[in-house]
């Protein structure tokens, strides 16, 4: 099992690597001079010529990339071409928040997800199958930021209850997970009812009714464990997925996360941002896939990595 | 007896501390409370290298300039006591200082202050992105006794004198940017972070893509002291999510209320609505040198194709000013050239078109930006609707705002852009600004910003001659009589000035939105 995940993580050097070249080259390739952008419409071409000259994009690429990669090896990222910050200091202090916002939604999401998928799977074919999964429907087809506004309308201009913006206490954390998580929710329900249907038709469900156990105890004990390891995936890759991609949700609630600075980042051409936050992202998903690949061995003890 | 004495004494208490709000009587200042501005960007630097207003209006509260625009359009005296005095040749423009001002750290302002802060805009190697824009003309900076300052030009430049109300001009405390650790270009950094001026509020606390905060500064030197205890801009970058947070109260004034959301908050009894039209022209502009736009009967039939004041009534929900001319109103030089714009005359169009030989229709793409100015991906299908009346077959072109910026920029003999809708701040406050950088044959792109390659001999004479005149009736003459040359050659389709347009809660008073798309809280107060 450890040399396995040693493997694994041995594996994501080359990912990461791949990464790196990918959005290097694709940053610098796509139009738009990130000089002429910091300088401002008006500025003449020997200041935006000077500030490119300063930020080194008047080298070869391969230039660039050696350095950046030089660099990146004893950790520093480079700085933002607009604020002067380190990539490093600002994506420590964007991620933790987004990491905070993703585990909110995720656990909101599963909190949802789970039973109402297990619910519909108990009930096949009844109204409450047919109601979890038209709310299901609906959720997923929401526009996040349709139900993050409708979210502050009633919650925080109505009724005072959560605050609007901001993202310091818990009661900042209400709205937006609930916002986010709710897709997902959508999405777990969807695949923990079609895995529990495949479960509850096995053979040794049928065993355990047959053996006059409680339906709760063969729905939990037996089918609902087998079952969760497709869920567990789908888990893990929508978290993956809010991790990166919380922007709408960020944006709307003015969640200063590493979402928002991507795609800041990506409109100001401020391309250290571009590829620390990248590499950051891809990193994370490396990372959730073996989390995910351990889970599998502790919920199904068929499973080893030998 | 004594207790029913008390209980009637008690309640005329609270009866008067109920009346008394509900009087409305005349507004008497109060002091304290925290105002809280929500904005859809945050600033990028608040030292002299910034180069946008989401960074100017903060560091206007902080670091003060020599002189200061009026929202009428008028300079007048800040840091420095007096107006200046020009040598006769134009050439030394001397200034006297106040004195006895401190920055917030304690040290002085005087003249050496103010030499240390033009020398290092003006070195060269220090890459202050405005240099050349705003002391361009300035050769060297003498402080020739501890209140007098001298700027040596290298050739007379009237205009300069707008140009030192600038927000990026700003005399910052020297001391305080040493001890910072310097300001390194591009962004002024370590210094940018930690600003330190002689303004009614001094810097606090500043949290990236978040909030920045400023509290009073209780020796300020001004005559009208500073009332909040805090300022904060809050970045809120959703439209909808900040109109809300003022709504809930969470927010005392939300800038860039969308023109859809106007009529509704207008019912809100909380708030009120503040239109102030900006310095920011909107216009499309021809290609000039390239068929069909280097005819001026086509250039002009455009102008009359299309009907302004409807789009400015309906796309923009009034929150726009027909352009008159080819900059602004509160702007030193301005003045209307044509009430209300070229009229709205298909007639006329379609006769021009004919005259210029394309009678039969002709065929043009449009380029424009999407979310960078207000309606404007709506305002460009407006103009194509309308331009369809007249014979003219506009395609419309989009592209995201940085590859935008580059795709304009190309030289005349390179760039395939027939014409492109784009939008100029005159942010200095002078025509110079609005009307050298767009419309002198020096400035083709990508030297400089005339990206429509216009040249006209005779307005590239005018605009030379008004950057030496002293006199400041010659020199309004003059820039109307280059204005009305460009009017007639129509470079560009004059459409419209932007208003700004800021919900701002009822108990916010003497709250300031300048011309110059800032907010001003110098002395705003929260009425309790």
């Amino acid at each position: 099992m450890w040399r396995y995940l040693l493997k694994r993580v041995l594996l994501a050097i080359p990912v990461l690597l791949g990464v790196s070249i990918v959005v290097f080259a694709m940053v610098r390739f796509i139009p738009g001079d990130p000089a002429q952008i910091m300088a401002g419409q008006a500025a003449t071409q020997e200041v935006v010529e000077q500030i490119r000259e300063s930020l080194g994009l008047d080298q070869p690429i391969l230039v660039q990339y050696a350095y950046f990669l030089r660099n990146a090896l004893t950790g520093d990222l480079g700085r933002s071409l607009f604020s002067g910050v380190p990539v490093s200091e600002e994506l420590g202090q964007r991620f933790p928040r987004t990491v905070r916002l993703a585990l909110a939604s995720i656990f909101v999401a599963a909190l949802i997800g789970i039973p109402a998928g297990i619910l519909s799977a108990t009930r096949h074919l009844s109204w409450v199958d047919s109601i979890v999964m038209i709310l299901a429907l609906a959720g997923v087809s929401i526009p996040v930021f349709w139900l993050g506004l409708n979210l502050i309308l009633v919650f925080s201009v109505r009724l005072h209850w959560m605050p609007a913006f901001g993202y310091e206490t818990w009661r900042h954390l209400v709205l937006p997970s609930i916002t986010l998580g709710t897709a997902s929710a959508a999405i777990i329900a969807r695949m923990t009812r079609s895995a529990m249907l495949e479960v509850l038709r096995q053979d040794y469900v049928r065993t355990a009714r047959a053996k006059g156990l409680a339906e709760r105890v063969v729905v939990n004990h037996h089918a609902l464990r087998n079952a969760l390891i497709p869920v567990v995936t789908v888990v893990g890759l929508q978290l993956g997925a809010l991790l990166s991609g919380a922007v709408l949700t960020e944006t709307v609630f003015s969640w200063p996360g590493i979402g928002k600075l991507l795609v800041d980042s990506v409109l100001a051409r401020d391309y250290p941002i571009i590829q620390g936050a990248v590499l950051l992202i891809a990193a994370t998903f490396v990372f959730l896939n073996v989390v995910v690949d351990a889970t599998y061995a502790m919920l199904d003890p068929r499973i080893r990595y030998e | 007896m004594s207790r029913r004495l008390a209980l009637v004494i008690v309640a005329a208490f609270v009866a008067a501390v109920l009346v008394l709000p509900a009087t409305g009587a005349p507004a008497t200042p109060q002091a304290g409370g925290t105002l809280i501005i929500g904005r859809g960007a945050d600033s990028v630097t608040l030292s002299p290298y910034a180069s946008a207003s989401p960074d100017a209006e903060v560091i206007a509260h902080i670091a003060e300039t020599l002189y200061q625009l009026t929202p009428e359009g008028r300079i007048v005296p800040l840091l420095a006591e007096a107006m200046p005095t020009l040598s006769p040749d134009a050439r030394t423009m001397t200034i006297r200082l106040r004195t006895g001002i401190r920055f917030h750290d304690g040290t002085p302002f005087d003249a050496a202050a103010v030499k240390w802060n033009f020398d290092f805009i003006l070195n060269p190697d220090n890459r202050a992105p405005f240099r050349a824009i705003l002391l361009g003309e300035v050769a060297s900076v003498d402080a020739v006794d501890a209140r007098t300052v001298r700027l040596n030009l290298r050739r007379p430049f009237v205009p300069l004198l707008a140009h030192l109300t600038h927000d990026f001009l700003a005399i910052h405390s020297p001391t305080a940017v040493q001890r910072a650790g310097g300001m390194r270009p591009p962004t002024g950094e370590p210094y940018g972070r930690q600003p330190v001026g002689t303004g009614p509020y001094r810097f606090r606390e500043w949290v990236r893509g978040d909030r920045i905060v400023l509290e009073r500064n209780p020796d300020y030197w001004g005559p009208r002291k500073p009332l909040l205890d805090q300022i904060v801009w809050r970045v809120i970058p959703d439209d909808g999510a900040r109109v809300l947070a003022l709504e809930g109260g969470q927010i005392h004034v939300a800038v860039r209320v969308p023109p859809r959301e106007t009529t509704r908050l207008a019912l809100n009894q909380a708030l009120r609505i503040d239109r102030t039209s900006s310095v920011r022209t909107i216009y499309i502009a021809f290609n000039n040198q390239k068929p069909p736009f280097n005819d001026v009967r086509v250039r002009q039939a455009f102008n009359y194709a299309v009907n302004k004041r409807a789009i400015a009534q309906t796309v923009l929900g009034g929150a726009a000013r027909v352009s008159d001319a080819p900059i602004s109103p509160g702007i030193v030089g301005y003045s209307g050239i044509q009430a209300g714009g070229y009229p709205y005359d298909v007639n006329r169009a379609r006769q021009l078109l004919a005259e210029a030989g394309h009678g039969g229709g002709v065929n043009v793409t449009i380029l424009h930006p999407t979310g960078r100015y207000v309606q404007d991906a709506q305002v460009a299908a407006a103009v194509q609707a309308q331009l369809r009346a007249a014979g003219i077959n506009a395609r419309l072109q989009t592209m995201e705002w940085a590859a935008y910026l580059s795709f304009t920029n190309q030289p005349p003999d390179r760039t395939p852009v027939e014409s492109f809708m784009l939008g100029w701040g005159t942010v200095t406050g002078d025509a110079d600004y609005g009307l050298y950088s767009l419309f002198h044959s020096s400035q083709w792109a990508p030297a400089g910003f005339n990206r429509f390659f216009y040249r006209n001999p005779q307005v590239d004479s005018l605009l030379d001659q008004a950057r030496a005149m002293t006199d400041a009736a010659r020199r309004a003459a003059t820039y109307r009589e280059a204005m009305e040359i460009i009017w007639r050659d129509a470079p560009w389709l004059f459409l419209h000035s932007e208003s700004q347009v800021t919900g701002v809660r009822r108990e916010v008073q003497d709250l300031l939105v300048h011309p110059t798309e800032r907010i001003v809280a110098f002395h705003a107060w929260l009425r309790r």
